[in-house]
């Protein structure tokens, strides 16, 4: 009997041990899958030349300070719809060649310019051509392994029902904003980095294209502003000057920041004064800056964004 | 055994951060859809612990980009098991520009809309109410052109 009974007590205890590993493991599996959708990125391998070996001149944290919001999908074009402009297809990039970006670096980049055409497109409410965009935005974000944040089905839905737009423009903006915070928490700063490059460069293109077809004053400070931003952009995108495909688009980029040396910015002081607007407290602004940029150097920032822009799209 | 105890332990520990998580979400989507009819730009997802007692209240802080000529309305959003309450302050460098929380009037609003003037970097800080610890959400929509 006791004989008996011993290995019984064996058999349970590695019944147990069996058993916990297997919840383990499952554990691990589920707790690794974060939007339901399957990962894509094991086989995937960031080439050699995107991979950064060398020492960041400017630490992860400050890096994570400058990147955050430096542009955001929908706010140029939300500018340019508020001046009344016209919706027009020939401002977006195309995306059959979606398959044909190779490396990690060209699929950010691509990534980016795709968003902010997606915040063109939802904020115009064009969802005839927002699948085209989010099946892009899809193929990309697979790629560079981010695809979990990116929720193409509901998307997908919405775009084709063309109902709750305003679900489709919050899902589109929160999946990209996932997207970005993923790969800065993940120490992929430089894609992270190369996806606001994206957006920033096409937001910039769309508004440069609307101010060349019908020139407006307030697009034209706003154009001129983006010296401000670029020159928070350039201190991140140097970071990456070891590698060559970052330094080669640094060298087109640091043309376009020249074309800004004489764009002047001045402030007025003034202090904010809090008001109530229907219930709402209004904090409103008394610090005004003033921009100064000539007719001249306005259309030289416009066709210099343009070719940039054409050359980073194209394959 | 023991060792495989802890394995138990820690995966369970990994299943609740991922629960944490889909809770983070959920509480953007709640904060984003009470902003009203506005455009959600951006979320501030904070978990701060309990500051030194006679010390400065523990805050996260996040940048971003404001353009001129534009509306924005930040929201704050404290999470229904939080031990503190939020507030959500504007920076404009070191100079205030708006809070949800005013400690002279011990008035509290859920958001506020900022009437940007000036194109550049401004500061979130997110803090809770004397130093407790707590979760809570920010977001920052856009308005309307001015």
């Amino acid at each position: 009997m006791l004989h008996l009974f011993k290995p019984q007590q064996q058999i349970q205890r590695a019944m147990i041990k069996r058993l916990i590993v297997l919840l383990f493991v499952s554990l691990l599996i589920f707790g690794c899958k974060s939007g339901g959708e399957k990962k894509t990125g094991d086989e995937f391998a960031v080439p050699e030349d995107v991979v950064n070996e060398g020492v960041l001149e400017i630490s992860e944290e400050v890096m994570q300070d400058i990147i955050q919001n430096i542009s955001s999908p929908v706010e140029m074009a939300a500018l340019v719809k508020s001046l009344n402009a016209d919706f027009s297809n020939q401002y977006l990039a195309p995306t059959e060649n979606v398959d044909e970006l190779t490396t990690s670096f060209q699929q950010a980049l691509q990534l980016g310019v795709y968003a902010a055409d997606l915040g063109y497109l939802n904020i115009y409410n064009k969802t005839n051509s927002v699948l085209e965009y989010i099946t892009a935005i899809k193929t990309l974000a697979d790629a560079v392994r981010v695809g979990q944040f990116f929720d193409f089905t509901t998307l997908k839905r919405l775009a084709q029902s063309n109902q709750n737009l305003d679900s489709l423009m919050y899902i589109s903006v929160h999946s990209f904003n996932q997207m970005d915070k993923y790969l800065r928490t993940d120490k992929r700063s430089d894609l992270s980095t190369l996806m606001v490059t994206g957006v920033w460069i096409e937001g910039l293109y769309l508004a440069t294209q609307v101010a060349k077809a019908d020139p407006h004053p307030e697009l034209a400070e706003r154009i001129g502003e983006q010296k401000i931003i670029m020159a928070d952009l350039m201190l991140i995108l140097d970071n990456y000057k070891s590698d060559k495909q970052f330094a080669k688009l640094i060298k087109e980029l640091n043309i376009l920041k020249e074309e800004f040396n004489d764009v002047t910015i001045t402030i007025q002081k003034g202090e904010p004064e809090a008001i109530e607007e229907e219930g709402m407290l209004v904090i409103v602004q008394n610090d005004v800056s003033i921009v100064n940029i000539s007719d001249e150097r306005l259309k030289s920032i416009i066709a210099k964004t343009e070719d940039i822009r054409n050359k980073l799209i194209s394959i | 055994m023991k060792k495989y105890f802890i394995l138990l332990f820690i995966s369970i520990i990994f299943l609740n951060n991922g629960g944490f998580a889909q809770d983070n979400v959920e509480l953007v989507a709640q904060c984003a859809g009470s902003a009203g009819n506005v455009t959600y730009l951006k979320d501030f997802v904070v978990k701060l612990d309990p500051g030194i007692p006679g010390g400065n209240p523990p805050s996260a802080k996040f940048s971003m980009v404001l353009s001129k000529n534009t509306q924005y309305r930040f929201s704050i959003c404290t999470a229904p098991d939080s031990e503190g309450e939020a507030i959500l302050q504007l920076f404009d460098m070191n100079v205030l520009q708006g809070s949800t929380y005013i400690s002279a009037t011990g008035k509290e609003f859920p958001s506020f809309d900022f009437k940007c003037q000036k194109t550049g970097v401004y500061h979130v800080f997110i803090s809770f109410k004397e130093g407790k610890a707590g979760e809570a959400v920010g977001i920052l929509s856009f308005v309307k052109k001015l």
